[in-house]
């Protein structure tokens, strides 16, 4: 008989030597970001009318898109393809996809501008501009990451709800109102299913169309009509990886039981994804005859080989390997280097393979645009780690039989 | 009735316009089709071509003859009008392009004022042309930019109401009475090069004008004022004679005025380690001239133009009609006797090479030149005869 | 487990896929002007006569209010030693290159907004904030921009520049075509103070036309190349010059407009919406087949 497992919020001490260092991290980020709001983007930033995006875009808005992608993936496996098998793991990985999810939002809202106008997309359309598909696309999708993830949180209120004081009275109708919801979400929760998935698709696509546009400003070991396609097949073949990647780390973190059950199966999936996407990427290359640029030794070639060849090929054979994929510490290794593959693919799409023109210094990252990028993954980090521990998200062994429940994100039993 | 007075009204008209148009016509040899591209041109349809130039007879006008001042009133709004020293810049332009250097095409007749054909509007319909102000400050500006390197309003212009605008007035009444000093020909000039073979390059100016009969045109087609005015540069003409100058220039400007000659020559011709001698015949061509040829001129042999063409060293290839009988053997010197008059050329000079010794062993056989002579030493030689060769 | 019939989940499929749909097929309201006026207006910059004055870069500043030195600190000619690009701070600059012909006269080239045909900045803005108008002027809208810069990542001219040192109401700046000035019959300032003429401004056909004639009629002084006549499918600017357009640095540029790419990519993707839509009943579908296959295997 099979195990049978259960989100539940994890009981463990919040604060400990690695979180402190985490939550000084941020401080110093939020002090950088404090002085983006005061001094403006050219006093924290190394951003100029040559180099426009930087590392704000590359890494957290690009990279951090592509890396929630987990949640679409396990999504897609879990409840359109009804693989109940890996239920234990469509939670996290939904939560990481909102976590990150809203990060790019922050990433976004700090990287603009005019922070104040962020609304505009919404009512002032231009049908032909990818950022504003992208725009709208992460907006709505994010808005159904967060209501794939309200069954958690009725799980967690409904029968616990504990206000105190002046506001006793409204233990009874909140509650109420929550048990309602959960129903009326049972009932639809597979519409946001299918429409983050496509959403999803449509949006990770359109962020390799984002720097097409570019044209010859583009170095042309990136520059490709395709990179729509190769950006949805990296976000998906990056998807379960990034999940075995979270899983194992917080099973570390927590001194839980890795769920190797899940994860190699889940492992042995990457593989055949991995390899079409390296197909297109490599067919791609050989098709525009792009080679002829890996034969210079500049910062892109060497960039481009080691996000191959690290990123993709290396991992592709070890997910082959058996022992690799029963292996918590190697299958740790191989996901770690698919996740530094998408995320390398991602700066370098963004940041690296940008070749303006007109330059008069190349664009490195100063110490404000670092700070902030860091400050904002350990908030992220935190934040996951303040979910789980007060959310029934991860899946723990269960002592009472519990059936596998159809939606495991909408979390009660009926 | 009717169609009487139309076809009367129509021939009035069309004499009438005729005349009246042949009256505004410059009178000169120009051909109706050098302007007009219809075989009958009317008022309302001139069919005019764009820009006969080329095809247009200049009439020479020399710069003494020209207006001494023409003040430039029609856009000054900031400045006072522009006194233009008319005179002394026509002869400026006397050593290089001509009246056609300003006037375009229009230096045939009476000379139309620029304002007739550009407009004084920067908006307008017709943009082909440039409007007043741009044509007149790209005739101006194009040399004193050459020279001054700067673009100075102030050289010309007067700002409105200044003191400036005296002494202005003032330097351009001394201008009246200038005129440019003629130009003095260098003889030699002797450049110093990069290049290491051969690091001087001797020019004798004199030579390609009087030897050669280059004309001033064939080389300083792009030279201007900046020539003798640079503000920056010594030029090579105020160097002392045989001194090497050195000019800032690229490569290919530096040989373009040589190329149109010596595109095919060795560098070495003209690229030395030492100063070179004057030009001499049987250095430069391995052919000594002789006392007949020294004093041809070289179009005489080399062809009509200055880029001048090759020969060969056999006489008869230029004296096609050295035969028997048409050839005054005296004006070498030798009187041939009876007996040698009706003797074929080749007889005696081998292979018709007449820088050869004669040979007598084809029909003596105890004979030799110039132990025997086959006639008599004469001594003068006459330029009359000298004609007649050719 | 939800007591959801198969029917209902049909239905609420077809709703959703249409709410989805219906919403987004809505045609936007606030697209932004993209006009390719016949008779839109252009300027024919002639390199081989510009003196390089630098007048016009007092004159866009002035006409643009911008803070600017006084006219006569412009005749400095130091600053050609290097690279100037336009900014934040200056619509137009101009360069000075070496002369092949005369290295007495220096190539001066003129830089600002090519306006282009097809431009990429009026495709790629987020909020349509660029507009082609009839003039064929390209303009900002400061009412809609947000400060993403994703129109200096399109343009392939690098023209648009943001102003970093601003905190609040940072603003996308670049030459506008002098929008204001030529709306009342009044020329571009860069234009009308050229001594010389170099700017020519004129509807693009007759200035097309006139760089053919001025090429044709100088086959030496010109290089036979109107850069802008096809460059990114066609600018309203235009310019000829006397030597290869690279060594002036302009950009290497084929004849397909910039944005020619990504909005056929975007188009295909959001063909009348059907992709998304399709994909969209495609996963419903296999939804429901996996879920009756679950159900049967209970």
């Amino acid at each position: 008989m099979e195990l049978f497992t259960r989100p539940t919020a994890i009981n463990k001490k919040y604060f400990t030597p690695g979180v402190i260092i985490l939550i000084l991290l941020a401080l110093n980020g939020l002090g950088w970001l404090a002085a983006r709001f005061i001094f403006g983007i050219g006093a924290v930033t190394n951003l100029s009318n040559q180099y426009p995006w930087g590392i704000w875009i590359g890494i957290d808005v690009a990279a951090g898109v592509a890396l929630a992608a987990g949640g679409f993936t396990t999504a897609a496996l879990g409840h359109v393809m009804h693989r109940e098998y890996y239920h234990d793991v469509v939670r996290p990985a939904l939560l990481t996809a909102m976590l990150g999810y809203t990060f790019v939002a922050i990433g976004v809202f700090i990287d603009i501008g005019r922070w104040y106008y962020i609304w505009h997309p919404l009512i002032m359309w231009n049908g032909s501009s990818a950022l504003f598909e992208v725009g709208i696309c992460v907006m709505i999708y994010l808005t159904v990451l967060y209501i794939e993830f309200l069954p958690t949180v009725c799980e967690r209120f409904i029968g616990h709800m504990n206000l105190k004081g002046g506001l006793k009275f409204l233990n009874r109708p909140v509650e109420k109102l929550l048990i309602l919801l959960n129903r009326g979400l049972s009932k639809t929760m597979f519409i946001f299913i299918i429409a983050g998935v496509v959403l999803s698709t449509l949006h990770q696509s359109s962020l390799g169309t984002l720097m097409i546009i570019a044209g010859p400003k583009m170095h042309p070991l990136w520059q490709t009509p395709i990179l729509p396609l190769l950006f949805l097949l990296s976000a998906i073949s990056v998807g379960f990886p990034m999940v075995i990647f979270e899983s194992l780390i917080a099973a570390r973190s927590f001194g839980l039981k890795p769920e190797m059950r899940v994860l190699s199966r889940l492992g042995t999936m990457v593989a055949p994804i991995l390899g079409v996407y390296l197909a297109f990427k490599l067919g791609d290359m050989f098709i525009r005859e792009t080679f002829v640029y890996l034969t210079s030794f500049n910062l892109q070639s060497v960039m481009f080989v080691i996000e191959l060849l690290f990123g993709v090929i290396i991992p592709l054979r070890m997910f082959l390997s058996k022992a690799v994929l029963n292996s918590p510490l190697w299958l740790f290794i191989a996901s770690s280097l698919v996740v530094f593959g998408v995320f390398l693919n991602r700066l370098n799409n963004f940041v690296i393979a940008y070749n303006p023109p007109y330059k008069f210094a190349t664009y490195i990252p100063s110490i404000g645009e670092i700070s902030i990028t860091v400050g904002f993954i350990s908030l992220l980090v935190l934040a996951y780690r303040f979910i789980v521990m007060n959310f029934p998200v991860i899946s723990q062994p269960d002592k009472k039989y519990s059936p596998a429940t159809k939606f495991a994100i909408r979390g009660s039993e009926e | 009735m009717k169609k009487l007075i139309i076809i009367l009204i129509g021939l009035s008209t069309l004499c009438f316009s005729q005349k009246k148009i042949s009256k505004s016509h410059p009178e000169t040899n120009l051909t109706c089709k050098t302007c007009h591209s219809c075989e009958v041109p009317t008022r309302q349809d001139p069919c005019l071509n764009a820009c006969p130039r080329a095809s247009m007879v200049t009439v020479y006008q020399s710069a003494e003859q020209t207006k001494n001042v023409v003040t430039l009133g029609d856009i000054s709004k900031k400045y006072e009008p522009v006194i233009f020293q008319h005179r002394i810049h026509a002869e400026m332009a006397e050593m290089s392009g001509g009246c056609a250097t300003c006037h375009h095409y229009n230096t045939s007749g009476p000379i139309q004022p620029c304002k007739n054909c550009h407009l004084l509007n920067r908006k307008r319909d017709d943009i082909s042309k440039p409007d007043l102000e741009a044509a007149y400050h790209r005739q101006c500006i194009t040399c004193h930019r050459e020279w001054s390197h700067q673009n100075s309003c102030v050289s010309c212009h007067a700002l409105k109401n200044t003191t400036q605008t005296a002494s202005q007035l003032k330097a351009a009444q001394t201008l009246e009475t200038k005129t440019h000093p003629k130009l003095v020909e260098p003889k030699k000039l002797v450049f110093e090069t990069n290049d290491k073979d051969g690091r001087l390059v001797t020019f004798y100016h004199d030579e390609h004008i009087n030897i050669f009969g280059a004309k001033c045109i064939n080389c300083h087609q792009q030279q201007n004022c900046s020539m003798c005015h640079d503000k920056d540069k010594v030029s090579s003409i105020n160097s002392p004679e045989g001194m090497p100058v050195k000019i800032q220039k690229s490569k290919s400007e530096h040989h373009k005025p040589c190329f149109a000659c010596h595109q095919n020559d060795d560098c070495s011709l003209c690229h030395q380690q030492k100063i070179a001698g004057p030009f001499n015949h049987e250095i430069r061509t391995g052919w000594a001239l002789n006392r007949f040829h020294e004093k041809l001129s070289c179009t005489k042999c080399h062809g009509t133009t200055y880029k001048f063409v090759k020969l060969d060293n056999n006489c008869v290839s230029c004296h096609k009609d050295w035969k028997v009988g048409s050839f005054n053997h005296q004006i070498t010197g030798l009187k041939l006797d009876e007996n040698h008059v009706e003797v074929d050329c080749a007889d005696c000079h081998a292979n018709k090479d007449f820088s050869k010794t004669p040979v007598c062993t084809n029909c003596h056989d105890d004979k030799s030149f110039p132990k025997d002579r086959p006639g008599k030493l004469v001594s003068s030689v006459q330029t009359k005869t000298m004609k007649s060769v050719k | 487990m939800a007591k959801q019939n198969r029917r209902d989940f049909l239905k609420t499929a077809a709703v959703a896929g249409t709410a989805i749909s219906g919403l987004s097929i809505k045609p936007a309201k606030a697209a932004p002007k993209n006009i390719l006026s016949e008779d839109r207006m252009g300027v024919l910059v002639d390199t081989t006569v510009c003196i390089g004055c630098r007048n016009c870069e007092w004159a866009c500043k002035n006409a643009h209010n911008m803070p600017t030195q006084p006219q006569d600190k412009y005749s400095d000619r130091s600053v050609f030693k290097e690279m100037r690009r336009p900014d934040e701070n200056a619509f137009t600059v101009v360069n000075e290159y070496p002369n092949p012909q005369n290295s007495e006269i220096p190539t001066d080239v003129k830089v600002q907004c090519m306006h282009c045909d097809h431009p990429a900045c009026v495709s790629a803005c987020i909020v349509g904030a660029f507009s082609k108008h009839e003039s064929g002027a390209v303009t900002w809208d400061t009412t809609r921009c947000i400060g993403c810069r994703y129109c200096m990542v399109a343009c392939p001219f690098q023209v648009p520049a943001f102003q970093f040192d601003k905190a609040l109401n940072p603003q996308i700046k670049k030459c506008d075509f002098c929008y204001e000035r030529t709306k009342v019959g009044k020329l571009p300032a860069c234009v009308e103070i050229c001594p010389v003429e170099a700017l020519t401004y004129g509807s693009r056909i007759d200035l097309i036309r006139i760089a053919r004639d001025r090429i044709r009629r100088n086959p030496e002084k010109y290089v036979n190349h109107i850069f802008g006549e096809f460059e990114v499918g066609g600018t309203s600017w235009l310019y000829l010059a006397n030597q290869d357009f690279s060594k002036l640095q302009f950009p290497k540029l084929g004849e397909k407009p910039a944005p020619g790419v990504s909005e056929s990519i975007q188009h295909g993707i959001f063909a009348y919406f059907v992709p998304p839509v399709s994909l969209y009943a495609l996963l419903g579908g296999l939804m429901w087949i996996t879920k009756r296959k679950n159900e049967s295997e209970e």
